[in-house]
């Protein structure tokens, strides 16, 4: 029953520059995410990697002030792209967000089948995908029994566990996540962990996390963002997990890894 | 009640420190009232010249006792806010008791249902009512409520979702509508069926009634949806949803209770509404269903013709009008409240999970 649906894809991210209003925040960002595979964003607080990881589905030109430079492709095509409705592209590439934001006033099945709803996509099962979207969010166990109730009855970590379902209800080819256990206990955090690994399968993720044990579980390669003092944030190391944390090229890499800042 | 306060440590406190309090408490109130009943003092010179500087220095001499100029704080603290809302409670309720006292004699099944065709400055109370009035007022406030809702939150809407720089203006302008007195709005009303020859009528009232409604909504409206976190609207573009349908399935089923108290409050401004009324609908003594042709009566003006009179079966009458008022406003907010938890609960019932 764990069907692994999805068509998992390669994003890159080519030359990325980001601004909001006058102030540059992020400078020249090139990184590729191979498909099926996870990556890990890590640096301190403020060096730009929640802001790049919304550059990747689109979320960022919400924001009124922002601004963007380069290209961000989805197997080789430019989501920026005149031609490209961002709405086609966040259903294509999920989110899910730092603090858990379950819809209130829907009940926890309600939740699953939100996405579709809103996308204006059909429903041809409804139980059968709610049951399948829980599982691989490993917490139908917990809410079998009670797909009624509100989605603000469960706790913190099941109400994380029940947003990441309703983006794996989309079907995404790339799952991005902005700290996802950040406001979670370490049970819960496990369990997403554990969760990541089985969706690689299937998708492309990118996890942004401040916690480098986390980083070191779960991803195939790492990205290392830092932004000197009143400079633009970039990308000081790519590589695989193992290089970055065992092996840094670059001694700012080694001192972050290893804890002496940020 | 012992087996709570046992488990309330901080609840329990010495033999000496309830006498004070109860010393404290009844002492004020007993020479105030010794002073009005002996001393043939006017109660509220008893009230304001006796009883409340014996009752702030007893107070603050407590609070002192007990913890110093700290103590002190915090004892006038509680006595004001105890002083104060008992008062303006005890307006509140005879306001309304005037109202039930006076209008429960005019009351009487026929009184609800019969409108005033064959009734004179004199008649008994045995005939006639306040049927028209009320369903000229249902009419009223049902045209006005059918125009300044959808609007007011279209207004909330604009304010709270579109990035437009003419937000302050729209805001600025509700505001100052908010404060706009209703006999002006009559009054404009009024200008503009003179100059375009539009015959009173329900219509006519429900025009005027509009702008004293629309800003009332806007406003409430608009609170409620800004207090919807910003979060779950990011969550809804993120799945993949249209502006529209983030705003039509998310953001707005969760300000629904919001946006309900703004309907609540727009019909609370409008619905007693009397200076509008009288410049801009004729007056009927009989039932008109049709709010757009001919005189039409209304509660306030029903009770506003019959308060003026000399005779006491009119003036009772008014009195009863002015109950039925207060009955209609509590039903309309009464079933508003039960409709909006209906709706609520049908996402509650637990659907069978396949297993």
């Amino acid at each position: 029953m764990m069907n692994a649906t999805g068509t998992a894809s390669t994003l890159s991210a080519e030359n990325i520059s980001v601004w909001f209003g006058e102030r540059q925040v992020l400078q020249d960002v090139n990184l590729v995410f191979p498909a099926n595979q996870v990556t890990a964003l890590i640096g301190p607080s403020g060096c730009g990697k929640s802001t790049f990881l919304r550059t990747l589905n689109r979320m960022h030109e919400l924001i009124p002030s922002a601004g963007l430079a380069g290209r961000v492709l989805l197997d080789g095509e430019d989501i920026y792209d005149p031609s490209m409705d961002a709405v086609d592209v966040r259903i294509k590439i999920g989110m899910v967000f730092q603090k858990p934001n379950p819809f209130p006033t829907m009940s926890i099945k309600e939740n699953i089948l939100s996405g579709l709803k809103l996308s204006g996509r059909k429903i041809t099962d409804a139980d059968e995908l709610v049951e399948t979207s829980l599982r691989r969010a490993s917490i139908w166990n917990e809410v079998k029994d009670r797909l009624g109730d509100q989605a603000l009855s469960l706790s913190g970590g099941q109400q994380q566990r029940l947003c990441i379902a309703r983006s794996l209800a989309m079907n995404p080819e790339v799952l991005l996540m902005d700290e996802p256990c950040s406001a979670l206990d370490p049970g819960s955090t496990r369990r997403i962990e554990e969760t990541i690994q089985e969706l690689s399968a299937s998708m492309t993720i990118v996890i942004v996390t401040h916690n480098m044990q986390q980083a070191q579980r779960v991803s195939d390669q790492t990205a290392f963002f830092l932004a000197d003092e009143n400079t633009p944030g970039g990308v000081v190391e790519f590589g695989s997990t193992e290089n970055v944390f065992n092996q840094p090229i670059d001694p700012r890499t080694n001192d972050y890894v290893n804890g002496h800042f940020g | 009640m012992s087996n709570l306060t046992s488990r309330q440590p901080w609840a329990q406190s010495s033999a000496t420190f309830k006498l004070q309090l109860a010393i404290v408490s009844t002492i004020p109130s007993v020479i105030g009232l010794l002073f009005v009943i002996l001393g043939n003092l006017d109660f509220s010179i008893g009230l304001i010249g006796v009883f409340l500087p014996i009752q702030v220095l007893t107070v603050a001499a407590f609070g002192w006792r007990k913890a110093k100029r700290r103590g002190l704080s915090d004892a006038l603290l509680i006595f004001f806010t105890i002083f104060f809302s008992t008062l303006v409670l005890v307006l509140l309720l005879s306001v309304l008791g005037s109202v039930i006292f006076e209008g429960f004699k005019a009351l009487s099944p026929h009184f609800l249902y019969e409108n005033n065709r064959y009734v004179g400055t004199t008649t008994s109370l045995e005939y006639g009512g306040v049927g028209h009035a009320i369903l000229g007022t249902l009419l009223i406030v049902l045209l006005t409520t059918i125009a300044a809702v959808p609007l007011g939150i279209a207004m909330a809407v604009y304010l709270t979702q579109s990035q437009s720089k003419m937000r302050g203006v729209v805001r600025t302008v509700t505001q100052s509508l908010a404060g706009l007195p209703s006999v002006v709005a009559g009054l404009f009303v009024l200008a503009i069926m003179q100059f375009t020859h539009i015959e009173r009528s329900g219509f006519t009232g429900a025009l005027a009634l509009f702008p004293l409604m629309l800003p009332t909504v806007a406003r409430v409206a608009e609170e409620s949806l800004r207090l919807v976190p910003s979060d779950l609207r990011m969550a809804a573009l993120a799945l993949g949803a249209p502006n529209y349908k983030a705003f039509f399935q998310v953001i707005l089923p969760a300000a629904k209770s919001g946006i309900i108290t703004a309907l609540l409050l727009g019909l609370a401004r409008v619905v007693g509404e009397t200076a509008p009324l009288i410049l801009t609908i004729n007056m009927n003594n009989t039932t008109n269903l049709n709010p757009f042709n001919g005189p039409i009566a209304s509660l306030p003006t029903y009770v506003y013709s019959f308060l003026g009179s000399n005779y006491s079966s009119s003036q009772q009458r008014a009195w009863g009008a002015a109950l039925v008022l207060l009955i209609v406003v509590g039903i309309l907010f009464g079933s508003a409240r039960i409709l909006s938890r209906k709706k609520s609960l049908k996402t509650k019932p637990v659907k069978k999970a396949k297993k």
